[in-house]
């Protein structure tokens, strides 16, 4: 008797990720991606050439196999990445005091917020030509690049939440007797929390963009250079996979580096309702 | 014993925001507040109430005439005057607690000391068990108990109070005139309370200004003699002593509107 009780199927409890994975649209998700790659191999097989203009997504990854078990491929995402790293923090670095700097006198900031909209609308690939100019192709143009980007987008939100916190919150600690510094600190910088946060993600998105078209033009290594030699040499799989690598791990670093940050102090506050 | 607010033939100008026309807010406005006393300043929309607050606040300046909080000229904001507005004043990102001892952080009283004086005033105003609450957690009327204790505990001088109910529903509103009535008792605060609801000046006032429509000028003063202990909703609203003053109060204040309609 104590055996067949133990030998009955336990219906194993479904885990909370896989109901919130459910839940979440998740199984769609996969299905529309697996629905994405069919019709995509379908394409494939019914065209002229398909190595030449659209390998199937076997294919990429078979004629990819000497980047990936080379270790060339995990070796260019790690180039490309900190590139973006050491940019974005000198950008962050910069561009959020810069913002709350302009910020603090409306004066000052009415006359920066036309020039920094003026700079934050030409993207770092419009600047690349000019940098080469003056750098060459060198590392140097890459983060300068790079830099560019995240900068003003960053600069320019944090300016816009600067601007945008309430009079009454500044208002209320004056009359708590607050000093300047102090209203800065516990009043303006919280309030604009979500403008950094926006600023930021948008900054390294774009900065993203950014790494890839300046290692394309002026890097070596890194993923952007890999597409453009793999066209070079006429692999276009690995042009392909390296298109992919850049959704894929742009996708990680939203979901496990910029979310987090944002849940973790404006959700919290209730400044933002999810 | 001199008064703690003493305002002197205090009159403002400012141009209107869109038109550039010169606007006459307040026109030789002159009251004073003794020291403990409960003074509600009641009025038309428009009449300057909010301006006179924001003057005597010091965050806006005075050209005409003077302002002194226990004899000192205003010039500027400064801790010993308190301010309570109207609403979504206290920081988002402060929990209950954090927020309420903001005045005396900003005045560099040591934690130990600050807790304490905190959690005195957390219980005084009913907000025990919501220390660790952020504001998005409360109700209005949370929210504003938690910006009378934060005013409160930074221990002002003088407490001014903008409408501090009005943006709350009328059941809340009723408590919070009640506990407001009993914690000024407890603290025996001078407060300047400026309101536009008549009944609401004559329960917690002990002495009322009306002020005329724009420019404002203090129009009438008119005295509520009813002892705190006694100021209950239920029991006043048969009370002479307090329904007298309430209809003089509300005929002065018509008056005014109707003036504007004809």
């Amino acid at each position: 008797m104590t055996r067949s009780s133990e030998a009955a199927p336990v219906r194993k409890p479904q885990s909370r990720q896989w109901r919130r994975f459910v839940r979440g649209g998740g199984v769609e998700l996969v299905l529309l991606i697996l629905g994405i790659l069919f019709l995509w191999s379908v394409i494939s097989q019914n065209i002229p050439n398909p190595s030449r203009y659209l390998p199937s997504p076997v294919s990429v990854v078979l004629s990819s196999y000497d980047v990936i078990w080379k270790g060339l491929l995990p070796n260019y995402i790690g180039q490309t990445l900190w590139r973006l790293v050491i940019g974005s923090v000198i950008g962050l670095l910069l561009g959020i005091p810069f913002g709350i700097a302009l910020g603090l006198n409306r004066t000052v900031s009415d006359m920066f917020y036309p020039i920094m909209n003026f700079f934050q609308s030409i993207s770092g690939i419009a600047i690349l030509p000019i940098i080469v100019v003056w750098w060459g192709n060198s590392e140097k143009t890459v983060f300068v690049v790079i830099l560019y980007t995240c900068f003003f987008p960053i600069a320019f939100n944090v300016l816009t939440g600067v601007r945008s916190t309430p009079m009454i919150l500044v208002n209320a600690l004056r009359t708590l007797g607050a000093s300047r510094i102090r209203i800065v600190k516990d009043v303006l910088i919280p309030s604009a929390m979500p403008h950094i946060a926006t600023g930021a993600r948008l900054g390294i998105g774009y900065a993203w963009r950014a790494v890839i078209a300046g290692e394309m033009l002026a890097g070596r290594r890194g993923l952007g250079w890999m597409i453009f030699t793999a066209q070079d040499a006429d692999l276009t799989a690995q042009v392909i996979l390296g298109m992919v690598m850049i959704g894929v791990i742009w996708i990680m670093i939203d979901r496990f580096a910029l979310r987090p940050i944002e849940a973790d102090t404006i959700q919290r506050w209730g400044l933002v309702q999810r | 014993m001199p008064a703690k607010l003493v305002v002197d033939r205090l009159s403002h100008h400012y141009p209107d925001e869109y038109t550039g026309e010169d606007v006459h807010a307040l026109d030789q406005v002159s009251l004073s507040v003794e020291d403990g006393e409960f003074s509600a300043v009641v009025g038309p929309s428009g009449c300057g109430k909010t301006t006179l607050l924001n003057i005597l606040a010091g965050l806006l300046p005075h050209t005409e005439g003077s302002v002194q909080v226990d004899g000192k000229e205003v010039q500027g904001p400064g801790p010993d005057r308190g301010v309570v507005f109207q609403e979504h004043a206290i920081l988002p990102w402060r929990t209950v607690a954090r927020n309420i001892g903001h005045g005396l952080e900003i005045q560099g009283i040591p934690k130990s000391e600050r807790e304490q004086k905190v959690q005195e005033f957390i219980d005084l105003v009913g907000l025990s068990g919501f220390e660790e609450r952020y504001p998005h957690e409360l109700s209005g009327g949370m929210k504003q108990r938690c910006a009378l204790a934060r005013t409160l505990c930074a221990n002002p001088v003088v407490m001014l109070m903008d409408e501090p109910f009005a943006a709350v529903d009328a059941q809340t509103r009723i408590t919070l005139q009640e506990e407001l009535n009993r914690i000024a008792i407890a603290t025996r605060k001078t407060i300047l309370f400026i309101t536009h609801n008549v009944d609401e000046a004559a329960f917690l006032g002990d002495r009322c200004f009306i002020f005329s429509r724009r420019p404002g000028k203090l129009k009438a003063t008119v005295k509520i003699d009813v002892p705190r202990e006694k100021r209950i909703w239920k029991d006043l609203l048969s009370e002479k002593a307090y329904t007298d003053p309430r209809d003089e109060i509300l005929r002065l204040v018509r008056e005014e509107v109707f003036d504007d309609e004809e």
